[in-house]
């Protein structure tokens, strides 16, 4: 144990030696040989997430301008009665969305209105509304009705997405929460029943992980850059197992297929974990790792 | 904390029924249930050996049999995994102190299922290769253990491909269900990127509510007849290749229950050849019941016997509402083809094959076990 913890020490001053970019990947590590915190790395602040999360509001804003654009598409080709270019459309518009899991919990009741989860309670509306329409029941005009509802609360979300609030922990924490919701919605088959389109919403999600964490990742680098670097690694390996196949339907996908994907997905937010542990900006708790009696 | 202390609280605290059958409470003064839970919580069965632990060892009363795909990078990586779950094992096989961990090393260190303190609970850690890791993607073609194939599709089989075969297996005993599921999130955390759980089952054995042995769930006597695992050399015949390893047969047997409870008895001791009660082999055993199909106990099958380690399973209901259980079958045997396979065939088509459908599992071979130190299963094949 000792052993592996120092030449994870060397491997450190080695990443930290070279401003953190890594040249070829670390070495695989179980998880329970990890890195000490070094001494210099200092308590993380809240105000330090002033910037990151001012750049990830501004990343929402855009991605959801993007949105009406896709969803004033999709409306277009409803009313032509275009199904191919509607659920086009409708996949672009979900991508979107998938692509700011990182403030979900900031957008309140309109979160559920554009996103609810099939077999959630209440009435369906929103985005899997539109997707019930248009690939379960193969309808353009069932879509439209809600297709249109779904654009003016898309807008009134955009008009406010530069003041919504995000709290430092919770960005922190969503690092690896955006992956962990698509484990268990998206890669179970329940968020998109009709148009099976996991693997639209997995490449978003790994798009948003990855602006969250580079936003984060000075803070990271100058306390751990071997996690950064792990974290990096595994989303890299993530996006090469999903974009060849993002167009695919999930449920048609050999078994080994899903394994494999689902496994680096699993393996990714195994690693992102690390991230809120290290920059945990409430102050520090003391420690209760004895065992005593 | 002293440690038995520590295990006698711990057994008092799971209950007294959890795991009834291990050993006596006389002469301890402490009430019967806590003390055989905290004899057997202390009960340890060590990794290292010239044979992995799982085959000979007695029976704990559970058990969890997964299977994984690899999906690691490379083939450094899938060593580098496959030493991690030797060496996991090694720490959750003996007692040690969870929930321990620097700053620094990952959220959370153990799941905690177990407290903090964790005593061995007859853990067993067993891992077997299937053939499909021997295929091109790792350069490990041309190290495939000879004798090791996927495991066919039998006459009266209905394999369902999610709960069939695998690249690695991984079988987990322990006297109670907790001690499994802490170790299986263990190892499977462990090997996260490289490992992808393909199925997993989970089984038990009854409690010893009778003399000899015990039943599964179609009612009868079960696994009467196997060869005795303290006689080495009949052992070095029947299951231990050259290489010390051995070749498991894993199947996942659906017994059709509610079918099976409206066949009358006597037709059901017809297609058994025992006797439903005691067990007793019938005088009169037709030639086909399936004891004697099984095991025909003539000279040239005597070399055909295998060493059956089996557990009930149950879990949920299918889509027509029927109780979907049974057994999983474990049976292992130094050749797949000369041993296992005769007794399949001779089992073609049996009365009983309405009765019981296998669903899944596979072959595997499990390497000789780990030499201590840094030595980890599958080590020879692999590095």
């Amino acid at each position: 144990m000792l052993r592996r913890v120092l030449a994870a020490g060397v491997l450190t001053a080695a990443l930290a030696g070279c401003g953190g970019r890594v040249a070829s990947p670390p070495p695989p590590q179980a998880f329970s040989a990890r890195t000490p915190l070094s001494d210099r790395s200092g308590r993380v602040t809240a105000a330090a997430f002033a910037r990151p999360i001012a750049a990830y509001r501004r990343h929402v804003r855009r991605a959801l301008t993007a949105m009406l654009g896709e969803l004033a598409r999709l409306r277009a080709a409803a009313g032509d009665g275009d199904l191919p270019a509607a659920r086009a459309a409708w996949l672009r518009a979900d991508a979107r969305y998938e692509a700011i899991g990182a403030a979900y919990g900031a957008f309140g009741d309109l979160d559920s209105a554009i996103n609810a989860t099939p077999g959630a309670t209440g009435r369906l509306v929103g985005l899997h509304r539109v997707e019930l329409a248009l690939f379960g029941r193969r309808s353009t005009r069932d879509a439209q009705a809600p297709a249109a509802r779904l654009s003016r609360d898309v807008r009134r979300l955009r008009d406010r997405a530069g003041r919504v609030t995000i709290e430092p922990l919770d960005y922190a924490l969503r690092a690896h929460e955006v992956l962990e919701d698509a484990l268990h919605l998206q890669l179970s088959g329940q968020a998109s029943p009709w148009s099976s389109s996991a693997l639209n919403a997995l490449t978003a999600n790994v798009a948003g992980t990855r602006v969250v964490l580079r936003t984060l990742s000075p803070m990271i680098r100058q306390r751990d850059p071997l996690v950064l670097a792990e974290a990096e690694r595994s989303l890299t390996r993530l996006e090469r197992s999903v974009t060849p196949v993002r167009r695919a339907r999930w449920d048609r996908l050999s078994q080994r297929r899903r394994e494999a994907i689902a496994g680096a997905a699993a393996a990714a937010a195994e690693r992102l974990a690390y991230v809120p542990e290290l920059i945990d900006p409430r102050p520090p708790l003391p420690l209760k790792r004895a065992v005593t009696g | 904390m002293r440690r038995r202390d520590l295990l006698a609280t711990a057994g008092a605290a799971l209950g007294a029924g959890a795991v009834a059958g291990y050993g006596t409470a006389a002469g301890t003064g402490l009430p019967a249930g806590a003390a055989a839970t905290a004899d057997a919580l202390g009960r340890r069965v060590a990794v290292e050996g010239v044979h992995q632990a799982g085959v000979l060892t007695p029976r704990p009363r559970q058990a969890l049999f997964a299977a994984f795909d690899a999906i690691a990078p490379s083939r450094a990586e899938l060593a580098e995994a496959l030493r991690a779950l030797s060496e996991r094992a090694r720490r959750l096989t003996a007692e040690h102190v969870a929930l321990l961990g620097a700053p620094g090393e990952g959220p959370t260190p153990d799941t905690g299922v177990l407290g903090p303190r964790v005593p061995p609970d007859a853990l067993t850690v067993t891992i077997g290769l299937g053939a499909s890791l021997f295929d091109g993607r790792y350069g490990l073609t041309g190290r495939r253990p000879a004798g090791l194939k996927a495991m066919p599709a039998f006459p009266d089989d209905q394999l369902v491909g999610a709960e069939t075969h695998g690249d690695l297996l991984v079988q987990l005993c322990a006297g109670t269900q907790e001690t499994l599921l802490n170790a299986l999130r263990d190892l499977m955390r462990a090997t996260r990127g490289s490992l992808a759980v393909r199925w997993k089952i989970e089984g038990f054995l009854p409690a010893e509510r009778e003399p000899g042995a015990g039943r599964n769930l179609l009612g009868f006597k079960d696994g009467t007849a196997n060869p005795s695992t303290a006689d080495a050399a009949l052992m070095d015949r029947l299951l231990w290749t050259r290489g010390r390893g051995t070749f498991a047969a894993v199947r996942i047997i659906r017994n059709r229950v509610e079918f099976w409870d409206r066949v009358a008895r006597s037709e059901q001791e017809l297609m058994i050849g025992r006797d439903k009660a005691t067990g007793a082999k019938l005088a009169a055993l037709p030639a086909d019941a399936h004891i004697r199909l099984a095991r025909p106990r003539t000279h040239g099958t005597q070399g055909q016997r295998i060493l059956r380690r089996g557990y009930n399973y149950s879990r949920g209901i299918d889509e027509a509402g029927q109780l979907d259980m049974g057994l999983v079958f474990v049976a292992f045997c130094r050749s797949l083809e000369h041993q296992f396979e005769p007794i399949q065939r001779r089992l073609a088509g049996e009365g009983l094959a309405d009765y019981v459908k296998p669903t899944g599992g596979g072959y595997f071979y499990l390497p000789p076990g780990a030499r201590g130190g840094d030595d980890w299963v599958g080590s020879a094949l692999l590095s």
